[in-house]
């Protein structure tokens, strides 16, 4: 290189950095919000049918506005603190049970509005929940409207011969031969008619070294080759369907190649249950929105204040498809805030909705839910005061910030467990699983490990929740558990074989594992080997029942003990600990078509009993819930599901 | 001229070999860890988890996957939506975080460049004093800290102690100050070892000497004859300079709440977010060749002996 270039070359480089130092001080600057909160890792997404966890709700609990909502009622507890809160009028302003308990009819306010300016109709809702449980949207909660007749057939797509239903034509706008779209609203050509016969092509044979999944996988593409005959039923142009008049014979298959269609079968995306035509769901005008269930669900005014049943609008889902339709410039909303925007790793900016039918003049006109992991940062960043509340407080510093007035705790309704695969010796006999349960000292590991008020759990439904008394617990008691291991066959844990107790790679499982390993070690003898995963592949391990002890823990979805009791049912989906009682099952199944809530709770308690004594799982604590909020917030109260409506925030004059 | 063109060629096509073998490799190891972006506490019933595949091509044959995914970067330079992060494309994800982590690396880069070199040049200048041994202390310690030990440092004393800097977020000079000087601290501390080791080494050199012989003035002798010797080492130190301020900028963006991409990175991995996490390390490998080959060719330029191959 001659040095002229060289030279050149020097000049160049210092005007290259400087010029990158310049570029990198343009900063578009935004505003703080008035408050600002911690909310967590960035949100998966703001779609409530998508949803799923704390992270999400919080900022669809301010954007949306379901039939329901759930506000605080009564005053708060003495002891505990806790603001009782109960589903309160949100769209709807008042709504009927009829006397079966079977039958509720909402009616919706008149100033109720989208963002958009159209009014907020029980059609919103309708569509709205049929979205939700459609197979293709895969709402994690289809199975909170499995009340409504249908519902469960439609999220499940499961159809018998006989059966009313629709069948959605391989015509949605963006289909092509190949491939299917991704948008399952809008839908294509809907037909309705009555199934008459399933043709299936031969099974495929599989072979037997296959896995859970390819096995799982060939069956789907099995059944993507059954054709339908359906007797199409004509169309009112009110929608309504004459299921018996002007009927036409059709057959339908999802993939045309099918060695059981011929020239005349159309292709289609799936034969499902019709559950928009069949009643469930009625919608006599606007502002009425009928819902029927199967059985009397006393708690189905808290699942309509939950968001899977939030109405999303249905014109602007339509128009930019999922998820575009969540971006700030296209989302259209109908809650106390709208969404200002949305930057990822930083912040989503909430912006008062003044046309919100219950605004508060006095609340924020601003809130940034910042996305922050770190525990930390955020709490660095409320005490220079660039955040107004921590929901995530750091766990090593806990003891010094509990004796502080703006640390807010209270009982939550969810609890710390671990799981026990009855399946595997020595687990598999329940004198063992008893014993393991009554040899763990709960109060040392809620007083020295957690550390933040933890309520010591024996049974599986936490305290607080309204007419249910739980089950008589386990109790602790060493020489029981003696007794009971060596009636089983290992009298001073001899022989035992050793067990694996796994849990997901943090801190805090750690501590707690460790304590019990040491317990059970002195308490009884049993050898319990430690086994940590990263979520993923402990997730995973968990669901393919490939453990011992696993750790794990559930939080309500709703303020009922049912929550916590029918995911032990045999096969349950949250099951997997290989454990099946029918006299269990029964009693869940009872307590589902139960009406009278006194009674219904006793099933509960009783099925609760079973568990208690069989002990699949091992209880080790209720949860607490922790906040911190500046104390100059006015509105903040602790709860039981750590619900705090953002509308009911402001400052203190 | 020709011979840079030619080499800046030759990198391009090795550029392109090296992606493709970063993307297979990725490919594989990411579907050969257990789990998959599905999992969760609430288990998908199979059905779901189908229809969930489907709209990421996850159901197709994975041979087919992975000639989609490529055929798709390729030609139209899409990563594909984020299968965690559902509301986000891949480009969306990289177009919000790349220029906060470059605002970051080019901050962190030039307080370390310009406060190495000074450092070097004294230390090395003033050979022996307090000055040195200070200075080259610290630059053991610097070398030795990692940066989240630093940065709780940092906040400790800026933050809390004498409050000049906010904890954290992301919009004003003053919240990237302090991220930057953690950053860059390790950086400029290894540039100041170099730097000196440079120039001590080039001022026993003949041509060193007979400048002094010459009767040229000292500072002059160290800025024209000294120190364009002594900076080579520390050209070809940037790349892995570089290197280093991205992937350290992951530790540091979650301390101090910054939008950068890095912390992606991590997510994606854990997440099981095949296409975010195969985003990001293409992202990375892009990023690191380019660094690396203009390192490469501004050495070549400025040492006459050095000849691009």
């Amino acid at each position: 290189m001659p040095p002229e270039v060289r030279r050149a070359f020097l000049i160049v480089a210092c005007l290259v950095v400087v010029a990158a130092v310049a570029w990198a001080s343009l900063f578009d600057a935004t505003a703080p919000a008035d408050f600002s909160l911690q909310n967590g890792s960035d949100p998966k997404t703001i779609d409530p049918a998508r949803a799923t966890g704390n992270i999400e709700s919080r900022i669809i609990f301010a954007l949306f506005e379901g039939l329901l909502t759930m506000m605080p009622e009564g005053d708060p507890d003495p002891i505990t603190g806790l603001q009782p809160m109960s589903p309160q009028p949100g769209v709807a302003e008042s709504y009927e049970i009829s006397n079966d308990g079977r039958t509720y009819t909402f009616h919706l306010r008149d100033n109720a509005f989208w963002t958009d300016g159209t009014p907020v109709t029980s059609h919103d809702f309708a569509w709205s929940w049929q979205r939700m449980l459609h197979p293709e949207t895969a709402c994690e909660y289809t199975f909170q409207l499995y009340a409504v007749p249908f519902a469960e057939q439609y999220a499940s797509g499961l159809v018998e011969v006989g059966d009313r239903v629709e069948v959605e034509l391989w015509d949605r706008p963006l289909d092509t031969p190949t491939e299917s779209s991704q948008q399952n609203f809008p839908r294509g050509t809907m037909l309705y008619g009555t199934l008459r016969e399933i043709v299936k092509p031969p099974e495929p044979e599989l072979a037997d070294d296959l896995g859970d999944e390819e096995r799982e996988d060939a069956m789907l593409d099995w059944q993507q080759q059954w054709v339908y005959r359906v007797d199409v039923a004509k169309e009112n142009a009110d929608g309504e369907v004459q299921w018996d008049d002007d009927v036409k014979s059709q057959t339908f298959t999802v993939d045309l190649n099918s060695t059981a269609a011929d020239e005349n079968t159309q292709r289609c995306h799936a034969v499902m249950v019709a559950f928009g035509k069949l009643g469930s769901l009625e919608t006599p005008d606007d502002r009425t929105l009928i819902v029927h269930l199967k059985d009397a669900v006393p708690y189905f005014p808290n699942l309509a204040s939950y968001y899977p049943l939030f109405a999303v609008n249905r014109k602007c889902v339509e128009t930019f498809g999922s998820p575009l339709w969540t971006k700030a410039e296209n989302i259209v909303t109908n809650g106390p805030f709208k969404l200002g925007f949305r930057r990822l790793r930083d912040r989503l900016r909430l912006v008062k909705n003044e046309d919100y039918h219950a605004v508060n003049p006095n609340g924020f006109d601003t809130v940034d839910f910042l996305s922050m992991e770190g525990q930390n940062t955020a709490l660095n960043m409320y005490e220079t005061g660039q955040i107004q509340w921590v929901t995530d407080p750091p766990t090593a510093l806990l003891e010094e910030l509990k004796t502080r007035d703006d640390f807010i705790t209270a009982p939550q309704l969810s609890v710390y467990f671990y799981r026990l695969n009855v399946a595997r010796k020595p687990l598999d006999d329940a004198r063992i699983r008893r014993a393991i349960a009554k040899a763990i000292n709960r109060v040392q590991i809620v007083e020295q490990v957690t550390k933040s008020g933890q309520i010591p759990a024996y049974t599986n439904v936490p305290p607080g929740l309204a007419l249910y008394e739980s089950a008589e617990g386990i109790n602790p008691d060493i020489e029981e558990a003696k007794q009971l291991l060596a009636e089983a066959g290992y009298p001073g844990g001899r022989g035992i074989p050793k067990m694996t107790l796994l849990y997901n790679t943090s801190e805090g499982h750690r501590a707690i594992a460790e304590v019990i390993q040491q317990q059970l070690l002195n308490n009884l003898n049993v050898k319990v080997e430690l086994q940590n995963m990263e979520w993923g592949s402990f997730l995973d391990k968990t669901q393919q029942k490939d453990y011992d002890i696993a750790r794990a823990g559930w939080i309500a979805d709703y303020p009922d003990p049912n929550t916590f009791l029918d995911m032990w049912v045999t096969d349950g989906p949250q099951n997997s600990t290989n454990w099946s009682n029918k006299e269990y099952d029964q009693l869940i199944a009872d307590s589902a078509r139960e009406g009278d809530p006194a009674k219904r709770m006793k099933l509960l308690q009783r099925a609760e009993q079973i568990w208690v004594d069989e002990m699949p799982v091992i209880p080790i604590y209720f949860y607490t819930s922790i906040n911190m909020v500046k104390p100059n917030v006015k509105g903040f109260f602790p709860s039981a599901q750590d619900l705090h409506p953002l509308n009911l925030l402001e400052y203190r004059k | 001229m020709r011979d840079l063109l030619s080499y800046i060629i030759k990198r391009f096509g090795w550029m392109l070999i090296t992606l493709w073998i970063v993307y297979s490799v990725s490919f594989v190891l990411m579907r050969s860890v257990p789990g998959n972006p599905f999992s969760s506490e609430r288990n998908v019933p199979p059905a779901i988890e189908r229809q969930l595949k489907a709209r990421y091509n996850l159901d197709a044959p994975p041979i087919e996957q992975y000639v989609d995914y490529l055929v798709g970067i390729v030609t139209r330079f899409d990563l594909g939506w984020c299968i965690r992060l559902e509301d986000y494309s891949v480009n969306q994800v990289l177009a919000e975080g790349f220029p906060v982590s470059a605002s970051l690396a080019i901050f962190a880069l030039v307080f370390a460049i310009i406060l190495g070199v000074s450092a070097g040049v004294v230390s090395a200048v003033y050979r022996g004093s307090f000055a040195d041994v200070s200075m080259m202390a610290a630059a053991v310690l610097g070398i030795a800290i990692p940066n989240f030990v630093l940065a709780s440092l940092a906040i400790l004393l800026f933050v809390f102690g004498i409050q000049i800097f906010p904890a954290g977020g992301w919009g004003t000079l003053r919240q990237v100050a302090l991220p930057a000087l953690c950053l860059g601290a390790p950086v400029a501390a290894y540039i100041a070892r170099l730097t000196r080791a440079g120039m001590l080494e080039v001022m026993t050199r003949d041509h060193v000497r007979t400048a002094f012989a010459k009767g040229l003035p000292r500072h002059t002798v160290i800025t024209r004859h000294v120190l364009p010797g002594a900076m080579l080492p520390v050209v070809s130190y940037l790349g892995p300079a570089t290197a280093s301020v991205l992937t350290g900028s992951l530790v540091l963006e979650k301390i101090f709440a910054l939008p950068g991409m890095g912390s992606h990175f991590i997510y994606a991995a854990t997440q099981r977010d095949y296409t975010l996490a195969m985003g990001m390390v293409l992202t990375y490998t892009v990023i690191l060749f380019i660094m690396n080959s203009l390192v490469d060719i501004s050495y070549s330029i400025i040492d006459p002996r050095v000849k691009l191959q």
